[in-house]
């Protein structure tokens, strides 16, 4: 005798659910009753529980529990992903190319290259030798520590994957700022990329594409890092002053033209702040994703929990502190130079 | 002097609404742009105006904030289209225009100086100045020269490798008139252009604009909330009221006769020796008058009169224009021009 029987007897529907009565699974809660030898006891108002699936099941056995509900998500998911994943295969397989790539150039090429390569685009980026010094003492330090590898690993992700959210994340948020629609469909979606926690996304990641592939962590990496990109290229591009392309138009600029030689120009320094959030978040995600096989510092990180080594935790996460300094330091000084030429 | 007409406005109407056309006929019917608003939610913005601008001449179109004077001129280059009436440029209707022709007028034959000034932040003062040339597809050494030459004219020489930012308001806005005059279109649209500016500078501007009309002869529109800059540079004015033309003609003649109380509530309180010409108080020269005092040119003003004449109202005053006898001045007419024409009764009584 369960809560909910009168319900379904006023509803007419007693016959519908002795119909459904199923030699289902047992919950944990019957099975404990049932040897406890205890029957059920009928339930005071205050215990009335709330009429949820379970609940109701108990009364009528036709009607699902809620982990059916669980179950059925992930049969349905399980049931696209063939030919979802043959679809999403061929189209993602570059983003396996170009981290492996990227990965077999950074550990390959000799130290006394990368080192100078690597503080030359510092110092073309930003101009400043304070920084390149920083910069190579950081690397110095890392290399000394004998971290060089995993760090460059790390570095090499965020590369690709922070080039592929610019590359992808810049024209959506310019379509977003011409178009209300899409701006009202696409938000909602950031608005959850940037909450779910990222353990969660990998789930489904991992059921899409084996483990081995790199671009398991790519995808994740991108999901998660691209959505400061798309919201600030939006919102700079919003943000144009209304004067100005006012002017373009009184000029006989055509959109083309006013896109490229007043929106981006003068969005700029928003779309750069984009890109250094951007930047941040991969190298936030790319330790997560040593939980998916991704190489690098955020390997140590997990030795370090798994296995409870102090020392190799605290030391591969001081790494990857230096590593977003050196990234955040770059990035902000670049976005800087670009601030001081556009001042209004 | 023939007085070609350049852009002619004719029955232009634009109402501000989600249905503009069904307020529309309201509008037409004469309802009031209060009553519009209560009952039907839509912003009459412009009402029946009809307006020539010639050729070569400064047409001022005045008005209060909200009268209208900012969306009216935005409509000579469909900046905002009309909801209902024409707009013609050189005898063609440009509503008409596909966007090809009407970014081509907006190119060639139209150019536009902004209240805010509206400059490129990220470019040079020489890159701007040529902005318009740019976009026709020129190269920088195309209209360097050019742009060199409007930025050296008005008075900007040395600053072209300056950002906007580093330049003063008075600066940028000449910047924005170099950048007008390089696109070397005849039409030269003028939205509020000097109000940013303190009172120095915009008289310096004004000046400046009036000597390179001089030598230009650009058909300009100029819009301005100020009566005393709308008096020193139109030769032809328009007064707006809540989206209504409620009097244009020659600016001396609005002042001398004002058709409508608020325009006598405008006028009321300006001086009216530096800003009524000779020319419009003359008399027809009387041939049995022998006596002056001396020569006057018809397009002084009235405190040039009052100077030479040292307060001696009795006397008299031969007009020339060129070396042609065209009129005479009489003192009394003067002192009477000066009178200023009493504040409406509403306003008086407030």
């Amino acid at each position: 005798m369960a809560t909910y029987d009168s319900l379904f007897e006023t509803l007419g529907l007693k016959e519908w659910c002795s119909e459904g009565a199923s030699s289902g699974p047992m919950s944990m809660a019957d099975l404990l009753n049932k040897t406890s030898g205890k029957s059920e006891q009928p339930t005071s108002l205050w215990d009335t529980p709330f009429p949820s699936m379970d609940a109701l099941n108990e009364s009528c056995a036709a009607f699902p529990q809620s982990r059916e509900l669980t179950k059925g998500l992930e049969q349905g998911f399980l049931a696209i992903k063939d030919s979802l994943s043959l679809v999403l295969d061929p189209l993602t397989q570059p983003l396996s190319w170009a981290l492996d790539g990227a990965l077999y150039a950074m550990l390959n090429t000799p130290w006394w290259i990368v080192i100078p390569v690597l503080l030359a685009v510092v110092f073309l980026v930003t101009k400043s030798w304070k920084l390149v010094a920083f910069v190579g003492g950081s690397i110095v330090l890392l290399a000394f520590i004998d971290h060089y590898d995993y760090a460059m690993q790390t570095l090499a992700i965020i590369m690709v994957c922070a080039f592929l959210c610019v590359l992808l994340g810049v024209p959506i948020g310019i379509a977003m700022a011409r178009s209300n629609t899409l701006q009202r469909m696409i938000i909602p979606i950031l608005d959850m990329l940037q909450t779910l926690p990222p353990f969660v996304y990998l789930i489904p990641l991992i059921f899409l594409f084996s483990v081995t592939e790199s671009k398991l962590y790519g995808i994740a990496i991108i999901l998660y890092a691209i959505v400061p990109v798309i919201r600030l290229t939006n919102l700079g591009i919003r943000l144009v002053d209304k004067d100005v392309i006012e002017a373009a138009d009184a000029f006989g600029m055509t959109p083309r033209q006013k896109l490229y030689k007043v929106q981006i120009p003068l969005a700029l320094p928003n779309i750069m702040a984009g890109v250094n959030q951007t930047i941040m978040m991969s190298l936030a995600m790319v330790v997560i994703a040593s939980l998916v096989s991704a190489p690098g510092l955020g390997v140590l990180v997990l030795r370090g929990i798994r296995n409870l080594e102090l020392g190799v935790g605290l030391v591969s996460g001081l790494g990857i502190v230096i590593l977003a300094v050196i990234l955040d330091r770059v990035t902000k000084t670049s976005l800087a130079r670009i601030n001081v030429s556009q001042k209004q | 002097m023939t007085r070609n007409v350049k852009i002619s406005i004719k029955n232009l109407y634009k109402i501000f609404g989600p249905t503009p056309d069904i307020a529309l006929e309201h509008a037409r019917q004469g309802m009031h742009k209060a009553d519009m608003l209560e009952q039907h939610n839509h912003v009459l913005g412009l009402r029946d105006i009809n307006v020539d601008i010639h050729e070569a001449e400064i047409t001022v179109i005045m008005g209060l904030s909200g009268s209208g004077k900012s969306t009216l001129i935005r409509h000579l280059n469909r900046l905002i289209d009309p909801t209902a009436g024409e707009v013609q440029v050189d005898g063609e209707d440009i509503m008409n225009y596909t966007e090809e022709q009407l970014r081509q007028l907006r190119r060639e034959r139209m150019s536009m100086v902004f209240q805010k000034f509206a400059l490129l932040p990220h470019k040079t003062v020489l890159e701007n100045a040529g902005m318009a040339k740019n976009i026709r597809g020129y190269t920088i050494e195309d209209f360097e020269g050019d742009a060199r030459k409007w930025l050296a004219r008005v008075g900007l020489e040395g600053n072209e490798d300056q950002y906007p930012h580093q330049l003063s308001g008075g600066m940028q806005q000449r910047v924005g008139i170099a950048r007008a005059l390089v696109s070397d279109a005849q039409i030269m649209l003028m939205d509020e252009a000097f109000s940013a500016l303190d009172p120095l500078i915009r008289s310096d501007m004004q000046d400046l604009l009036l000597a390179l009309q001089e030598e230009l002869k650009k058909t300009i529109v100029f819009i301005t909330h100020d009566l005393d800059e709308a008096l020193k540079l139109a030769d032809h004015l328009v007064i707006l009221k809540e989206g209504e033309v409620i009097q244009q003609g020659d600016p001396q003649q609005i002042l001398l006769n004002p058709g409508d109380p608020y325009i006598e509530d405008f006028i009321s309180d300006i001086n009216r020796a530096r800003v009524l010409r000779v020319r419009s108080m003359m008399s027809k020269p009387d041939p049995e008058e022998t006596e002056y005092a001396g020569d006057i040119s018809e397009k002084d003003n009235l405190e040039d009169v009052l100077r030479k004449s040292g307060g001696d109202m009795t006397l008299n005053f031969r007009v020339m224009r060129g070396g042609d006898h065209v009129g005479t001045l009489h003192m009394k007419d003067l002192a009477l021009a000066l009178v200023p024409t009493p504040a409406s009764a509403d306003r008086s009584a407030a």
